[in-house]
């Protein structure tokens, strides 16, 4: 880990009620520089903290604005049942570390510092299948336009592929998006090839 | 003078399930009442009552442990008041003695479990009711882990098992407006209808529901039964009259249960207080629990709980609920299961049986550990 996690000037917002490990919770969050404010009342999707914790043991299904897995912050599970519906809600809410009851504050921090990595790699791997997704949604198009070079050109697969590819290099932009503007009709290879 | 043990027995008497906890207290009592009667001596308890009140539990079993010189506790009805206690028993090293039927997914070393888990309640019960109602419940509970879980169970075995779940609802102990549940059941036409709700909401759907029936024969509970893990004769009488007649719950101990160990317990408890007229398995329970803890005690020659583990998993002990076998590994007991029908006069007709359940509570399957030293050893 080359940067020390830091979670100073954070803001949390936890979703429980008022007890003695929500006493400790918020103790040891204020140490570590997290401001944070309890609630138990669902949270607003206009006002999002950089960290949520949640009750799981008590929480219900509306308690987090987004739908279920998808998590638009770093959530944090605080959990003392064993039953597999509690952990499978903790789940849905998108919690990606655990801070078992009893609180003990030394779980606390281990358990931010997880939460946000996991949040982290998940929103990148989202975003990287989201790419890979639309270049899919797009491969029918570059096929069109290999189609429609070889034909006006008389060259084959390989070579229609490639002047594409030098195309859109040159161009800076993905290779999807330059067929797509051969296809609707542009003469985005004409004039540079 | 001789040295007291003093053991502490810690419920609540009022609130929502405090029907419940007078009977766990008093069945403790009366533990204390046949042990003396007994012989026994050198026993004291010592009691706490919460008040429905989950930071009193706290505050109730760190005076038993701490100031009363209790290593042992009897007590706790709801998951989440065990939940509180446990770490701190855990932390002194004691041992809990929980006695209520839960929804297992937990075994602890400083808590010994009598009141059974899902394989001894819910899943011979659904095994009783598929084959004889259809295969398409209706699932009610309390807002809390105990309705959640059991329902989650049940969907799960029921949907494994090809059938469907036509409704699930959930309601808090003390909400009674059930009309809309009343309504969707009327529309919905369910096999059998699962009902984890506790106390007065419990109340007011089976009340309910009477009316529905008496207004379409289809509701009734011969054709459409309600079954539950948790309605005991403690409550019977707090349901208005009639209005639970028929419905069902499995339990490991009814007041009707006729053996002779049973009608000579009843006959104690009559020559001790005459107004105990309905035992349910709570005041067996806590009975059997403080009973076991009391024996355990003499034979040890002491409370502390290492040897008191050591002794209780060492063989099986006779009790009112039929011979306790603690498994070692899961520190469950294992109970038999019996399904009983509610009659008019508050109690209950039991119409199947099975013999004692080793417990499962993390629904592993494993059958090693079905009373181990009860095998024969060549």
């Amino acid at each position: 880990m080359i940067n020390t996690p830091n979670f100073a000037g954070w803001r949390a917002i936890i979703l429980a009620e008022e007890d003695s490990n929500i006493d400790r919770l918020r103790r040891q969050l204020m140490l570590l520089g997290v401001t944070a404010t309890l609630q138990w009342l669902p949270l607003s999707i206009d006002d999002l903290p950089d960290l949520v914790v949640v009750d799981a043991d008590r929480g219900w299904d509306e308690l987090l604005p987004w739908p279920d897995g998808k998590p638009a912050r770093p959530v944090v599970a605080l959990l003392g049942s064993e039953a597999p519906g509690r952990i499978a809600w903790a789940i849905g809410c998108g919690a990606s570390a655990l801070i078992p009851k009893p609180v003990s504050v030394s779980t606390i921090y281990p358990a931010l510092v997880l939460a946000v990595a996991s949040h982290l790699q998940r929103s990148e791997a989202d975003a990287r299948v989201a790419r890979l997704e639309e270049r899919l949604r797009l491969r029918p198009v570059v096929f069109a336009a290999i189609n429609r070079l070889k034909s006006e050109r008389q060259i084959d697969d390989e070579e229609a592929y490639r002047l594409l590819r030098e195309r859109a290099m040159d161009r800076r932009m993905p290779l999807e998006q330059l067929a797509a503007l051969f296809v609707g009709g542009s003469n985005a290879l004409k004039d540079v090839g | 003078m001789q040295d007291v043990t003093k053991i502490g027995i810690l419920y609540s008497t009022t609130g929502p399930y405090g029907a419940m906890g007078r009977d766990g207290w008093a069945g403790a009592e009366f533990a204390l009442h046949d042990w003396v009667a007994a012989g026994g001596t050198g026993i004291e308890l010592e009691f706490v009552d919460a008040h429905a009140n989950l930071s009193d539990y706290l505050v109730g079993a760190r005076s038993l442990i701490r100031d009363r010189g209790c290593r042992n506790i009897v007590g706790t009805i709801t998951s989440s008041a065990r939940k509180e206690v446990i770490p701190l028993v855990e932390k002194h090293d004691g041992l809990l003695w929980y006695m209520c039927p839960y929804e297992g997914f937990e075994a602890n070393e400083n808590v010994i479990y009598l009141g059974g888990c899902p394989n001894q309640h819910l899943i011979p019960l659904l095994d009783h009711l598929v084959p004889r109602h259809g295969n398409r419940p209706y699932l009610l509970g309390a807002n809390y882990v105990w309705g959640w879980e059991m329902n989650r169970l049940a969907r799960e075995l029921i949907t494994k098992a090809g059938g469907q779940i036509l409704g699930e609802r959930y309601l808090p102990l003390e909400e009674t407006a059930v009309e809309r549940i009343i309504a969707d059941i009327a529309e919905k036409r369910p096999s059998f209808i699962l009902n984890n709700l506790i106390g007065p909401s419990s109340y007011a759907f089976l009340a309910a529901l009477r009316r529905l029936g008496e207004r379409d024969p289809a509701f009734l509970p011969e054709n459409c039964p309600v079954a539950s893990c948790d309605l005991t004769e403690c409550e019977l009488l707090d349901i208005e009259p009639g209005a639970a007649v028929g419905q069902l719950c499995a339990l490991p101990y009814f007041d009707s249960l006729d053996h002779p160990g049973n009608r000579a317990f009843k006959a104690r408890i009559q020559a001790w207080r005459p107004e105990f007229t309905h035992i349910s398995s709570i005041f067996a329970g806590a009975y059997a629990a403080v009973t076991l803890c009391m024996n355990a005690i003499a034979v040890c020659g002491s409370d502390d709980p290492i040897l008191l583990r050591r002794t209780l998993v060492s063989r099986a002990w006779p009790s009112v609920l039929g011979d306790i076998v603690i498994d070692k590994a899961t520190h469950h007991s294992s109970l038999p299961f019996h399904l009983g029908r509610i009659t008019a006069d508050a109690g209950f007709d039991v119409i199947a049986s099975r013999p004692a359940i080793a417990a499962d509570p993390y629904l592993t399957g494993d059958r090693s550990r079905q009373a181990p030293f009860l095998r024969v050893v060549s």
